[in-house]
């Protein structure tokens, strides 16, 4: 599988049913994103401003040549279909902006992305912004500067938290990566905390997520830690949450089977993870950037 | 969504996975219509576990007994649950007991069988004597022999209770479930399988394409929502959050935690969406009618914070705000959106440009 974050990339939008997707397509036109289609059944050959509209996919492809990359917008128990079509039609990644994708639909969906090696980026993504340079999804742009850390996170709200802390002390960003907020996502932290190894535009890396998350993100990065990049991780809900109960043996069991390699389902085993790959843990917002400064020796 | 035993039971029926007999008892009085033969088992019908240890199950051998223990089982909470429903039921004679389910690893994006020959109340035990198949590929009975193989069984038996899980998993594709257990599947001394209790979770995501399920979908929605950080903060607390986002609100928690506060009220909602708003704001307390206050908020200090969302919408929560000029209300804002609220601002909200100030002086304000 490849990441094609080329900047003349060209985009799909599937499903424009919503509010948001009209307000995102918007915005990427201004940002300079090379949409050149929307494909919404039952609206094939008209026009959604300058954009031409396809019944379908291979329709779509058929007129416009070849994609590389199609967003998708529509409801949640349409993505499945949404997801097949684009890879059937062999476009090579997709950004699942949908939030609450039935479990049971992404696992089949990304038991069909291995077989084809197509890239899947949620369900429940922002996208993906490369300030001043790129923006795939929703983020809103004015909340980003160019910059030399990357953010890679599950949580949309904290990511625009943490970019203005870093904006204010003018670190910025290199790229922003959402990794989806459902439950299950396609690509892991793991495969982009790799990707970001040869990005020439990254020096560090902050990890964003909450308690909730899965453990993928400390397990990546500790099995990552020799590679080069300094990452920082920030992980909220520390102080004030109380332990997930382990009352019964299914959720016992599910935490358990969730982590099969270190079993870190309590936070405070994460945290060793973490510092035995020794990867800072900010115990604040504020603390990020003096934090990233250290880490690369500045 | 949690489903009841009985419902899942109805579930498993559907499937033909064995189940007692059994009859559902919405009042003590039911039981004088009881059309299964003494002697029969009364279940508490609770979301909660360990229900027998606490008294959520017995044995009656007649009609009198039965009505007795009923009204008891009704009046006992079980971890502050009272039953709305009990479930009477067939006794069975058990040789053996098993434990099967079919749960989703979230890590590896695979459904995974999970089964042991000790099934029951020890779930220590249960752990420890745990065998499990991750279901790689598309799902075929081989997964469910392969179990039953793991767990150590052979011959005849292992193809009956391959037969169960296979039809588990067919239960949870057609209803979209994060977890089907059977717990214990009992094992007379025939060979004969029975699922003598069963739990079932529903993916909450996937409820809305099930209309067979929608009945029992027994939690207020709108409640559940606005409630899902519930567990995370003080009741007794006197500062508010309100904001966009889990993550967000995780990290505010922190850092009033951190800063020796206590929260109230920890409430994530769409600024977008103006009813969901208005239920926050009056759960908060705050007066969204305007007028003379009734009673003294709960809340001292409201903290907002809907960075990264729309100003429009931000404007608008704020107009909301304004109607109780007496909540004090620190209002987290990126720099480059001050110009455009500022000019919306009521005299009760002060606007602060960074997340860790924002924490501090909503501390500083709620010290009686």
């Amino acid at each position: 599988m490849t990441i094609d974050l080329q900047l003349d990339s060209r985009v799909l939008i599937q499903g424009v049913d919503n509010p948001l997707a009209l307000a995102a397509i918007g915005r990427m036109q201004t940002y300079g994103t090379k949409i050149v289609g929307v494909v919404s059944a039952g609206q094939g050959e008209q026009k959604l401003g300058d954009l031409p509209v396809f019944d379908l996919v291979s329709e779509a492809q058929a007129s416009l040549g070849p994609i590389e990359t199609s967003l998708i917008f529509v409801p949640a128990y349409r993505v499945l279909d949404a997801a097949l079509e684009a890879i059937a039609a062999g476009i090579p990644q997709l950004i699942v902006i949908t939030r609450g994708v039935p479990p049971l639909d992404t696992i089949r969906l990304l038991r069909q992305a291995r077989i084809t090696n197509t890239l899947i980026l949620g369900s429940g993504s922002a996208g993906i912004i490369i300030p001043d340079r790129l923006l795939l999804g929703i983020y809103q742009p004015q909340l980003f500067s160019p910059g030399k850390v990357a953010i890679i996170s599950r949580n949309q709200s904290l990511t625009a938290e943490i970019a203005s802390e870093l904006n204010q002390a003018n670190l910025g960003q290199s790229i922003v990566i959402h990794i989806g907020s459902d439950p299950l996502v396609g690509s892991s932290c793991r495969l982009w905390l790799e990707w970001l190894q040869s990005d020439p535009l990254t020096e560090a890396i902050v990890l964003v997520g909450d308690i909730c998350w899965d453990s993928e993100a400390a397990t990546a990065a500790y099995l990552l830690a020799q590679q080069g990049k300094p990452v920082v991780a920030y992980l909220a809900g520390i102080h004030a949450s109380t332990p997930h109960p382990l009352t019964d043996a299914a959720i016992v069991l599910s935490h358990t089977l969730s982590k099969p390699i270190y079993h870190s389902d309590t936070i405070q085993q994460r945290l060793e993870t973490y510092k035995r790959a020794k990867i800072p843990v900010a115990k604040k917002i504020g603390q990020i950037p003096q934090l990233v400064k250290k880490s690369v020796g500045r | 969504m949690d489903l009841l035993e009985y419902q899942a039971k109805e579930l498993f029926a559907d499937v033909g996975i064995p189940v007692l007999p059994s009859q559902r008892i919405d009042r003590p009085g039911d039981l004088k219509a009881l059309r299964i033969p003494y002697p029969v088992v009364l279940k508490s019908q609770v979301s909660v576990g360990n229900r027998g240890k606490a008294g959520g199950i017995r044995f009656v051998e007649n009609t009198i007994d039965a009505i007795a223990a009923a009204r008891t089982i009704f009046n006992l909470p079980i971890l502050g649950e009272y039953p709305h429903v009990l479930l009477a039921e067939a006794k069975y004679n058990t040789s053996q007991e098993f434990y099967l389910a079919i749960v989703i690893d979230r890590l590896a994006c695979r459904p995974v069988l999970l089964g042991s020959t000790d099934g029951g109340m020890n779930v220590n035990t249960i752990l420890d004597r745990i065998h499990q198949v991750v279901v790689y590929e598309e799902f075929s009975s081989f997964y469910a022999r392969q179990l039953a193989l793991k767990m150590g069984l052979k011959g005849e038996i292992m193809l009956a209770v391959s037969e169960i899980i296979e039809k588990m998993y067919l239960l949870m594709r057609a209803q979209d479930l994060d977890l089907v257990e059977i717990n214990p599947l009992g094992v007379d001394r025939d060979g004969a399988v029975m699922a003598l209790d069963g739990k079932i979770s529903v993916n909450h995501y996937a409820v809305g394409r099930h209309p067979n399920l929608q009945p029992w979908q027994m939690v207020d929605v709108a409640r559940n929502r606005l409630g899902t950080l519930s567990p995370l903060f003080n009741e007794v607390g006197n500062i508010g959050i309100l904001c966009s986002g889990n993550g967000l609100a995780l990290a505010m928690l922190d850092g009033i935690a951190q800063g020796g506060g206590q929260v109230g009220q920890c409430i994530v909602v769409d600024p977008a969406c103006s009813e969901e708003i208005q239920i926050a704001l009056d759960r908060i307390g705050v007066n969204v009618n305007g007028g003379e206050r009734t009673n003294s908020p709960p809340i001292d200090v409201l903290l907002v914070n809907f960075v990264g969302s729309e100003i429009d919408s931000c404007q608008q929560v704020m107009q909301y705000l304004a109607r109780d000029p007496q909540m004090t209300i620190i209002w987290r804002v990126l720099e480059p959106d001050l110009d455009r609220l500022e000019g919306f601002l009521p005299l009760s909200i002060k606007l602060v440009t960074n997340f860790d100030r924002a924490i501090a002086q909503t501390l500083k304000l709620a010290k009686p």
